[in-house]
């Protein structure tokens, strides 16, 4: 071997004419070499935080972590542009796209995530579609005039136009006073809790999917709501025909409040959908729609828990407490939780702001 | 560029170091198994409850316990994904088998919204069109003609959605900002020029003839020989075609050829890297021709 002999200066930019420096490395070999046990380190911690996240990591190697990402990255452009090793940059691509992956997109388990959700996020995605929430509840009272209007003062055979027989459930305007008022005073003592779950698991589902619907640019979502409207509309002139709507207020409110809620909510997260595929504004359709199909699906599963509440209160309140003054209690109260969880929800720093500006004394009081 | 050589359909993202990375999208195939297999699962978890709920019924007679189930039930069906997908950062079982994962389309952080958004949607994208399939007459009931016919094109570009786009988005990733990538996972092969101490000299005129494009070739072949899926014919064959066409002489090419060529790599990529530094990326023999300091054949 004639290494010895040769110049050492591998950088070097002239080389000799007549031959090559037998026994000199490729730069790509000596770059490797150096840094193989980094990448090496780096791909040991990415096994593991792939999938369970960071949180499976030693506070050291979080601390190596960055540190390794950003190596890792310089490996890579430096070798795009000085390796002639197609096997060398292919593995560095793939080591600096899972190290990224790791990096900027892990997910940290939240604590409290769920009460979060429920208690920040969802009140405040409802704040920001206030608009689509008047539609949909315009839609829905304008369903609920029209039917009463036509059940009521024109034929009463509007009325199987609007609610399916099978789900009246013999409450047509055939029926005597007496057999309506019964429906509304029934007790039952057993298989409540069944029948409120499974209230519970059908009404959800519809609201979700009138949620999703709305990915059809807001049609049928506009459409689930308007005849879910009609439907309630018929049933109130039937029962204020027979001189029985007060009855039936009490018997539909107390459930009615959060369920109605819960539909107008997924309804107005449909609506943003095709509010923004129709008037997307200065933004592209694709990104107005991300935006609202997010706050949308968080109003949406929000309005989960309202069903989950309504159908307890179905099945279980309604077919115990038969009288109207309390039926009437329990409405008024799950409006107002409902109106204060809304309206208040996710305003925590605001109202502590508030009450120091109201109340200077307070700041005062605590300083030492 | 939208494929890579594997013929991948790809995105790129560029880090906030302004690094250019490039991920492979998951094909629709590799999307529809992950789901066939996720469903399945998700089915037998719900199976499973289910039959325990039922049991646990039985054996204390409580109503309480049969409507826990039918919300237990519920959770199941709905947070399947939502879970897996939350806690094993953008994958779930199926897709962590097949190596895929969501991302968000811009980069950042996969948030909860984008991963409740897809879920909900996909109820819509699979089962309407099931529902319209099987039982067309019922679940558009008495619609007219022109509510009937958009509601029918709308529910074929739901479905087609996936294969119209150029990031393969179903409705649900649409809404959601997110898409679907193969997790890369390429190992670091032995360096082919690690391990042999030249013998072999060539000069500058034999290593300027080749460019990236038959070193890479080379190298190739020097894998398989590792993994000895080339035979001994094969290697004399090539090397001493490369010895023809560099005017090597001696006798190397056709007594050691694994030598040989394995040197002639060490050499030629040693040579290419050095006119890479210089600015000067030699792509394949075609480009020599031109090329002053080629030989005059």
């Amino acid at each position: 071997m004639t290494d010895s002999f040769e110049p050492s200066g591998a950088d070097r930019v002239s080389v000799p004419a007549r031959s090559s420096i037998p026994g000199h490395d490729p730069r790509s070999m000596r770059f490797r070499r150096e840094r193989e046990a980094e990448w090496a380190e780096l791909e040991s911690i990415l096994d593991r935080a792939m999938t369970r996240g960071l949180s499976v990591l030693h506070e050291s190697e979080l601390q190596r972590l960055p540190l390794l990402y950003r190596s890792a990255i310089s490996s890579l452009s430096v070798a795009r542009k000085t390796a002639m090793d197609r096997a060398l940059v292919a593995y560095l691509e793939s080591l600096a796209s899972r190290a990224y992956l790791a990096v900027y997109t892990s997910r940290t388990g939240e604590r409290w995530a769920l009460v979060r959700f429920l208690v920040d996020s969802f009140p405040r995605a409802v704040r920001t579609m206030l608009p689509q929430l008047a539609l949909s509840t315009g839609l829905f009272v304008l369903g609920l005039a029209v039917a009463y209007g036509l059940v009521r003062f024109g034929d009463s055979e509007w009325y199987f136009a609007f609610v399916d027989p099978a789900l009246a459930g013999g409450r047509s305007p055939g029926a005597t006073t007496e057999f309506l008022r019964n429906g509304l005073y029934e007790t039952d003592a057993h298989g409540l809790s069944i029948f409120a779950s499974f209230l519970f698991d059908h009404n959800a589902r519809i609201g979700l999917v009138a949620f999703a619907l709305g990915f059809a640019a807001g049609i049928p979502t506009a459409l689930l709501i308007f005849q879910n409207g009609l439907m309630l509309g018929a049933f109130l002139a039937l029962y204020d025909q027979h001189g029985l709507l007060v009855p039936l207020c009490g018997w539909l409110l107390p459930h009615g409040v959060p369920e109605i809620s819960a539909i107008l909510l997924c309804g107005a997260g449909g609506m943003a959908m095709g509010h923004a595929m129709l008037a997307p504004g200065a933004r592209t359709i694709r990104a107005a729609l991300t935006d609202a199909g997010k706050r949308g699906a968080v109003v949406a599963a929000g309005s989960v828990f309202l069903f989950l509440v309504a159908g307890f209160i179905e099945g279980v309140f309604r077919q115990t407490v038969t009288s109207d003054l309390l039926r009437f209690a329990m409405a008024s109260f799950n409006a107002s939780w409902l109106a204060a969880w809304l309206v208040l929800g996710g305003r925590l720093p605001e109202l502590r702001l508030l009450r120091d500006q109201l109340v200077p004394s307070t700041k005062a009081g605590t300083a030492p | 560029m939208t494929e890579d050589r594997n013929g991948d359909r790809i995105v790129h993202m560029i880090t906030p170091e302004g690094a250019d990375l490039v991920f492979a999208l998951a094909t629709v195939g590799e999307r529809a198994i992950a789901f066939a297999v996720d469903f399945v699962l998700s089915q037998l978890i719900l199976i499973a409850f289910v039959l325990l709920g039922l049991a646990f019924t039985f054996v204390t007679t409580s109503e309480h316990v049969l409507a826990l189930a039918v919300i237990g039930a519920f959770v199941i069906r709905q947070g399947y994904f939502l879970f897996f997908e939350a806690r094993l950062q953008g994958s779930t079982p199926a897709k962590r088998l097949l190596g895929l994962r969501v991302v968000s389309r811009d980069g950042a952080r996969l948030s909860i919204e984008s991963i409740v958004a897809r879920n909900l949607l996909r109820d819509l994208e699979l089962f309407v069109p099931l529902a319209i399939g099987v039982a067309p007459q019922q679940f558009l009931g008495p619609a007219p003609w022109w509510l009937r016919v958009p509601a029918m094109l709308w529910v074929i570009l739901l479905v087609a959605l996936p294969f119209l786009t150029r990031e393969r988005t179903r409705a649900g990733d649409m809404v959601a900002g997110t898409i679907v990538v193969r997790v890369p996972k390429a190992q670091l092969a032995r360096d082919e020029a690690e391990g042999t101490r030249a013998r072999i000299r060539f000069t500058k005129e034999q290593l300027a003839i080749y460019g990236e494009h038959e070193l890479e070739t080379l190298a190739e072949l020097l894998r398989k020989l590792d993994l000895g899926k080339a035979s001994d014919d094969d290697l004399r064959i090539i090397a001493e075609a490369i010895a023809r066409r560099i005017r090597f002489e001696g006798r190397e090419p056709t007594q050691q050829p694994d030598l040989f060529l394995r040197t002639f790599y060490r050499e030629q990529r040693t040579e290419l890297e050095r006119e890479l530094v210089l600015g000067r990326r030699i792509a394949d023999k075609n480009e020599r021709k031109d090329r002053p300091r080629g030989p005059r054949a």
